[in-house]
């Protein structure tokens, strides 16, 4: 045994020995009794037992599993995140716009015609009822000129309210109110029942203010009936000078046109 | 390669590369923080860890590598030696022979870090964690006869200086 040791101790510093006989020299200088000529050898024999049993702290391991996984999902998941923060902020913000958006649209399709609607047909009735002739007793001037102007706020306009316009022209007692309605109605001098409405009106106005700017309408719509009427005028000596001076200029300018 | 089958393969070499680590950088801390820089590292190559031969042996080796990278770095950094070497202990051994044994432990730990570096790697390896001469080869890239030709140096080396600083201390 002890022979053995000495040669195997002999191969070892050689580095000839194997590694069970390595093993065995370890276990052999691990006991208690060893021979005093070999103790100078022990040292090393357990040092190298009691290496081997050194580990790493429990800390480090506890510490090295939760380094190993974030890192495993960490940068992943730190990206995923840091994309979706942005994206979801956008998608808010498009979403408001869109709801926003949507929201607005709606109201004012549908409030606006509705409201379109009924101002309309309010200032409709507004204007019918303010110049209705029965009434004209009971309203001023003032508010059937305003009447008269309100039916230039209106987009579309029926014949109730044209033929109410050439009413007023031809029979309202105030001659401001008349002018009015006279300029407003060169806004519809397209319509037939307008125009000749207008024609017919020039034999009976004796307002030379009127007079004039009922030549000065037809003659912008261009009205070619209004001819004969004009030529009255200007025959006519009770006309004032500048009403016939007017018509003579309307006629010139129609008939000129006309060639 | 998914967290579970990295700790299983990597895991039980961790007690080796610690004690790689310990030998070259002498102190515990800074062992333990090299070796989770060498693991973490294998974990974030998890993927290409599959096409080498041993896992083992590559994680020897960076760990070998890495120690004596932070060596020459830290070149001028006082390290402790081995100051926590004496708390491992024996067992079935009495008192004295206990402190006597870690006496001659600490002694044993301090020469073997004073011999070169590639003796200490090869003497580590082959006493401390019994790697047979192939493994050792693996890990080194030293020749099956290099090896052994290391290794006996480096064990009369340490018998040569043992002796030495034994006759020393009794002298006095």
């Amino acid at each position: 045994m002890k022979l053995d040791i000495e040669l195997l101790l002999d191969k070892y510093y050689e580095g000839e020995t194997s590694v069970e006989e390595e093993k065995e020299l370890k276990r052999f200088f691990q006991n208690e009794d060893i021979p005093d000529h070999l103790k100078s050898h022990a040292a090393q024999f357990g040092y190298f037992v009691e290496a081997r049993n050194e580990f790493p702290s429990l800390l480090f391991h506890s510490d090295l599993a939760a380094k190993l996984d974030p890192p495993k999902q960490g940068p992943v998941r730190a990206f995923g995140s840091w994309l979706i923060r942005i994206a979801a902020g956008f998608t808010l913000l498009i979403i408001g716009f869109i709801g926003g958006w949507m929201f607005q649209d709606r109201s004012d399709q549908a409030g606006n015609a509705l409201f379109k609607n009924s101002k309309e047909a309010a200032s409709q009735n507004e204007i019918k009822n303010a110049l209705a002739f029965e009434k004209m007793s009971s309203t001023s001037a003032s508010e059937r000129i305003q009447a008269v102007n309100q039916s230039y706020e209106l987009s579309d306009v029926d014949k109730d309210i044209t033929q109410l316009l050439i009413n007023t022209l031809n029979f309202d007692p105030n001659i401001n109110v008349r002018l009015a309605a006279c300029q407003a109605l060169q806004r519809f001098g397209n319509e037939p029942n307008v125009s000749e409405a207008l024609v017919q009106s020039l034999a009976i106005q004796t307002d030379p203010n009127i007079q004039i700017s009922l030549i000065e309408v037809l003659v912008s719509i261009k009205e070619k009936r209004a001819v004969a009427p004009f030529q009255q005028l200007v025959r006519d000596q009770e006309v004032m000078e500048v009403v016939r001076l007017k018509a003579e200029e309307g006629v010139n300018q129609l008939t000129a046109a006309d060639a | 390669m998914d967290l579970q089958a990295f700790n299983q393969r990597i895991l039980p070499v961790q007690g080796r590369l610690f004690r790689l680590a310990q030998l070259f950088l002498r102190n515990r801390e800074e062992a333990e923080d090299a070796i989770q820089d060498v693991l973490l590292r294998l974990w974030t190559n998890r993927n290409q860890l599959e096409t080498y031969q041993s896992i083992e042996a590559l994680a020897v080796q960076m760990t070998k590598n890495l120690c004596l990278d932070r060596l020459k770095s830290h070149h001028n950094q006082k390290v402790q030696d081995g100051a926590d070497v004496s708390s491992v202990q024996a067992e079935g051994l009495s008192p004295h022979r206990q402190l006597e044994n870690a006496d001659s432990s600490a002694l044993i730990h301090r020469l073997m870090g004073e011999l070169p570096e590639q003796q200490k790697l090869v003497m580590h390896l082959r006493d401390v964690e019994e790697y047979s001469f192939d493994e050792i080869e693996q890990v080194t890239g030293l020749s099956n006869a290099n090896i052994r030709v290391i290794l006996s140096r480096a064990r009369q080396k340490l018998r040569e200086n043992y002796l030495k600083a034994n006759d020393y201390e009794t002298g006095y």
